[in-house]
């Protein structure tokens, strides 16, 4: 499904020669689908590129493609109708891999992607883009079309105002998720300018640079002061593990346990043993603990703080009893940061109950002892969710997933936030925030 | 999880606070009913919340199920062949199955494990619904397959079991959890239950693990075999421990249909007969009956089909909410609808229940003979190949709204939707135009293309006002592009998972028999049919369209 996207594509210096290209391609898109369908491939693509001047003319194009679509005999139904996916790319690079990873998913999840990257910041303004539109052949054999993506390349100061570019080229009354991969510069005008546009916000707090604290402190304060869904595949990611953790606890004898937690020890990769540098990036592990003590009903003592030693520590409450965290590096085969061990130890009336995730190469491996007595022991397959899978899951997200929305709560108040606090960038997040009218950045 | 009370209105008599403000009054002397109410509800608040597991909520992920060995029963068979095992080799593929699984594939032939997994390996390559299969996953679910030759009249070999899976719970670590899977004649699910039950194969002792066994359908032939064998079933193994497959409830579009009743705000106030003329279910089967004629004539159209599928359908149309997705809060409402079902007497079934025998023909451009020409069926069989009837529910939501359904082979097409036909409107404003407006209509599509359509009426462009009748189309293809997956799957990992929700109670197939039963007794007791009454490829006998017809309407063209 994923497409070469750096070949050669045609270029268009008028709306007319842009439309005139869209027709052909569409009429080539027709015959590639009958000859993919007799090789049984079920998918087809066809690409339409023009290059654009504005943003009105991206619209047209679109309506173009469809429109020659029809013309060359192929009945083509818009499927865009699950949501508008804007992409904010630092690079081309990026803006390729983004783009390779939503051609993927297309078949799964059909929408309208503005993939967007700022170039030439000094040159002069304008914008270059390009539209491709990947159709899809049905079970039934019909064509359908099934997502359009629009490359925008903003050059100069028009690359200040992306906002002003996004918006009238969002499919109406559909949701809008923004993603944002690597550092969100959380802090920046353009953020300020482009969160609120958004519904849901998708990102990977496992990619920040640093420790990644920081940024994961500003993701929450934006999702809290926007009412925004943040969508983290750092905490995506961790969804077989949570399942092995809760499976510990299905057992009904067990589950009082969970009510008298008393420490969770989380062990992590890094390149360095000990992390004597501490910029490894701890934002699963937190995220490990985060969740556990948003479930759990715990409240934080004392806030997140690193040690001599490398370990970083912090205490919660759970009723009226403290919980020992700490998040311990480690070296390990496994990428930096990644999650090595999840600890849960418990006490009930002198009694230990110590439930142990540990990661497997292509497995989870859950160990429950009780009073130093093996109680459980078994393995969960849990091969790793790639780009794709985690952008499909993203899209697929409910909107009202209290979980995600009170674990990323938990985590920011780990780092010390006073509940319910709502400080931002400039003192506080809004819907209100101007569009169109002020640079982004 | 408790729900919040509102406080206790006024009762009568004592003042409601007043809307201007007045100083705050003493609390009024509370009577004893009050401070026993009070009690209650102080009672009830203090009820410590439901056991559950808080850790499980949100889990994105399918559950997977605790490590357990699965027992097929009728493992050679052609329902596990084509069926279950593909089925669980998918779930395996998916990772939906634990580390620990184990198949225990059990039949009379004589097979050994490499030769059992090398023949249930093409039957895999050749039904599985993802093409190719993925060898090193095949490799490793094949692991775990032994087989195990056993007549299930021998009591020795049924202790040869039992010991096998205790030592599987030692070798693979299987925990003593056990899913036993009848994929077997109906005639043999008593001896097999009564076997496993004097083995002991049914306990579930503390700690011991959990016993569950899926049977598959027919559940009976009529009320009085189905009442006998739940009881014979029940002797060994408690209800909750029982699984009543009938897969077209683990459809995606049958379960999409709890989701669009209730989890849509907008259809719930016009579900009812204040706005519903009447209820349409379909199940067409484009082919006879498949070299399974011996079946077939024990059966029919009203039980292989009207009994279980067609009736489940009905009850989950015209159910109520229930109040929670728990299996049984589920299974309790359909079984009210199914209990509110008119019984049909011997006149009702003469005019309102429909049967019919497909005669040769022509099917999608090929020729086929009629029924009694299908091998293994009498030449002269009465078995009806086609049934439709009116029937009724006599609740507050439904009653005087009529519920058609009808099932046949050798239709058309293959089709399974359910239509929901809503009145026409009160006062024809469009007088002049050149068609009235057609009733809305809201149809369901179960297969194939499954989707949801709304018919409603719009303007033609132009200077006058003529209305046309069109579609508001909603196809799953064109939403969801992914494969949905098999019910078997659905359901299999249900059973294991332990959610009963979308398997049979044991009231529920009485109370669908308790339906059936009297138009299958009231047959019998009339004058032999002319069978063939209907051609293959056509949409069945005329009566089946009279019966609609009579009372100005039709079915709809599917």
């Amino acid at each position: 499904m994923a497409k070469d996207l750096t070949s050669h594509r045609p270029v268009a210096h008028s709306l007319a020669e842009i439309e005139s290209q869209l027709s052909k391609l569409w009429a080539r898109a027709a015959a590639a689908q009958a000859v993919a369908a007799k090789a049984e491939a079920d998918v087809a693509a066809a690409q339409a590129e023009a290059a654009a001047r504005s943003a009105a003319s991206l619209a047209a194009s679109l309506a173009a493609a469809q429109d020659a679509g029809g013309e060359a005999g192929n009945h083509v139904v818009a499927r865009t109708s699950v949501l508008n996916l804007v992409v904010l790319a630092v690079d081309e690079g990026t803006a390729e891999r983004c783009a390779a990873t939503i051609a993927s998913a297309a078949s799964r999840h059909a929408s309208r992607s503005l993939i967007l990257s700022a170039a030439d910041p000094d040159g002069e303004p304008g914008l270059e883009a390009s539209v491709e539109a990947l159709s899809l052949t049905t079970a039934a054999g019909r064509i359908e079309t099934g997502a359009e993506t629009i490359y925008i390349r903003a050059c100069g100061e028009t690359g200040r105002h992306l906002a002003s570019i996004i918006v009238p080229l969002l499919v109406h009354d559909l949701p809008v998720a923004l993603w944002w991969p690597n550092d969100p510069p959380f802090d920046s005008h353009r953020a300020e300018r482009l969160l609120p546009l958004a519904d849901r916000l998708i990102v990977d707090g496992s990619a920040w640079s640093g420790n990644g604290l920081d940024t994961m402190a500003k993701l929450a304060t934006v999702a809290e002061g926007l009412n925004l869904v943040a969508i983290d595949w750092a905490l995506l990611r961790q969804s077989r593990w949570r399942e092995a953790a809760a499976s510990v606890y299905d057992l009904p004898d067990l589950r009082p346990y969970l009510g008298a937690v008393r420490r969770i020890d989380v062990a992590y990769a890094t390149d360095d043993p000990g992390d004597p540098a501490g910029d490894t990036n701890v934002v699963r592990p937190l995220y490990h603990v985060a969740w556990l003590a948003s479930r759990l009903g715990m409240t934080v003592h004392v806030p997140l703080r690193r040690r001599p030693d490398g370990r970083r520590v912090a205490t919660l409450r759970q009723k009226n009893h403290e919980v020992d965290v700490v998040l311990q590096p480690a070296g390990s085969k496994l990428p930096a940061g990644s999650t090595i061990r999840v600890v849960i130890t418990s006490r009930i009336r002198g009694t230990d109950l110590v439930g142990e995730v540990t990661a497997g190469d292509r497995d989870v491996e859950v160990t429950v002892r009780d009073s130093g007595r093996d109680r459980i022991k078994r393995t969960y397959l849990a091969p790793r969710l790639n780009d794709v899978d985690l952008l499909s899951l993203s899209i697929q997200e409910n909107a009202a997933d209290s979980v995600s929305v009170q674990a990323l709560a938990m985590a920011h108040r780990l780092l010390g936030a006073e509940p319910g606090s709502r400080k931002g960038v400039d003192g506080g997040w809004s819907r209100r925030t101007r569009v169109g009218s002020q640079e982004d950045d | 999880m408790t729900t919040s009370r509102q406080p206790n209105p006024p009762s009568r008599g004592t003042r409601a606070a007043s809307p201007t403000r007045a100083p705050a009054a003493p609390p009024p002397a509370r009577t004893a009913r009050q401070l026993r109410e009070a009690t209650i509800v102080a009672r009830r608040r203090a009820r410590p919340e439901p056991d559950t597991n808080p850790l499980r909520q949100g889990l994105r992920l399918e559950r997977v199920p605790d490590p357990c060995a699965f027992v097929l029963f009728g493992a050679t068979g052609d329902l596990a062949h084509r069926k279950v095992v593909p089925a669980l080799y998918q779930l395996w593929r998916t990772n939906l199955l634990p580390a620990e699984f184990s198949l225990i594939a059990v039949a009379r032939r004589p097979y050994t494990d490499k030769t059992f997994a090398a023949e249930v390996k093409a039957s895999v390559e050749k039904y599985s619904r993802v093409q190719p299969i993925d060898q090193g996953a095949w490799a490793e679910f094949a692991k775990r397959i032994t087989y195990q030759q056993l007549d299930f009249g021998d009591d020795d070999g049924f202790n040869r079991l039992g010991g096998s899976l205790d030592e599987l719970d030692k070798e693979r670590g299987t925990s003593g959890n056990r899913l036993f899977y009848l994929a077997i004649q109906p005639s043999q699910v008593t001896e097999i239950v009564r076997q496993m039950g004097r083995v002991g194969l049914d306990h579930e002792l503390r700690g011991s693990g959990w016993r569950r066994v899926v049977v598959e359908k027919p559940f009976g032939r009529d009320f009085d075999s189905a009442r006998l064998l739940n009881h014979e079933v029940q002797k060994v193994f408690r209800e909750s421990q029982v699984y009543r497959i009938d897969h077209y409830l683990g459809k995606e579009t049958v379960r999409n249909l709890l989701v669009f009743r209730f989890g849509n705000g907008i259809f719930e106030p016009v579900w009812n007969r204040s706005f519903v003329d009447h209820v349409q279910i379909t199940v067409a089967e484009s082919i006879g009956v498949e070299g399974r004629g011996a079946f077939y004539e024990e059966t029919g159209a009203s039980r292989d089909i009207l009994q279980n599928h067609l009736l489940q359908l009905m009850a989950l149309v015209a159910m109520e909410p229930p109040t929670s997705f728990s299996a049984d809060a589920l299974r309790d409402q359909k079984l009210q609808v199914l209990r509110a079902i008119t019984t049909p007497d011997f006149e009702h079934v003469r005019g309102n229940i429909i049967r019919g025998q497909y005669g040769g023909g022509w099917v999608q451009g090929e020729p086929v003979p009629g029924y009694r020409g299908e091998p293994e069926v009498d030449p002269e069989s009465e078995t009806e190949t086609y049934v439709a009837g009116r029937f009724t529910i006599d609740d507050w939501r439904w009653s005087g709204v009529p519920f058609y359904l009808r099932a046949g082979k050798r239709l058309p097409k293959r089709a399974t939707e359910i239509a929901i036909q809503f009145k026409e409107v009160p006062l024809r404003l469009f007088r002049d135009s050149t068609g009235d407006p057609a009733p809305n209509v809201l149809a369901m599509r179960i297969q194939p293309d499954e989707g949801i359509m709304l018919r409603f009426a719009a303007k033609v462009p132009g200077l006058g006002l003529d209305v046309r009748t069109v579609n508001m189309d909603f196809a799953y293809e064109t939403s969801f592009v992914v494969d949905s997956p098999d019910a078997y799957e659905t359901l299999i990992l249900d059973a294991l998972l332990g959610d009963a929700s979308l398997f049979t109670r044991a009231d529920e197939v009485e109370a669908a028999w308790a339906v059936v039963t009297p138009i299958i007794n009231a047959w019998a007791e009339m004058p032999a049919p002319r069978f063939p009454d209907y051609a293959a490829g056509s949409w069945g006998p005329e009566e089946g369209d009279a019966l609609m017809e009579r009372e100005g309407r039709r079915w709809r063209r599917i």
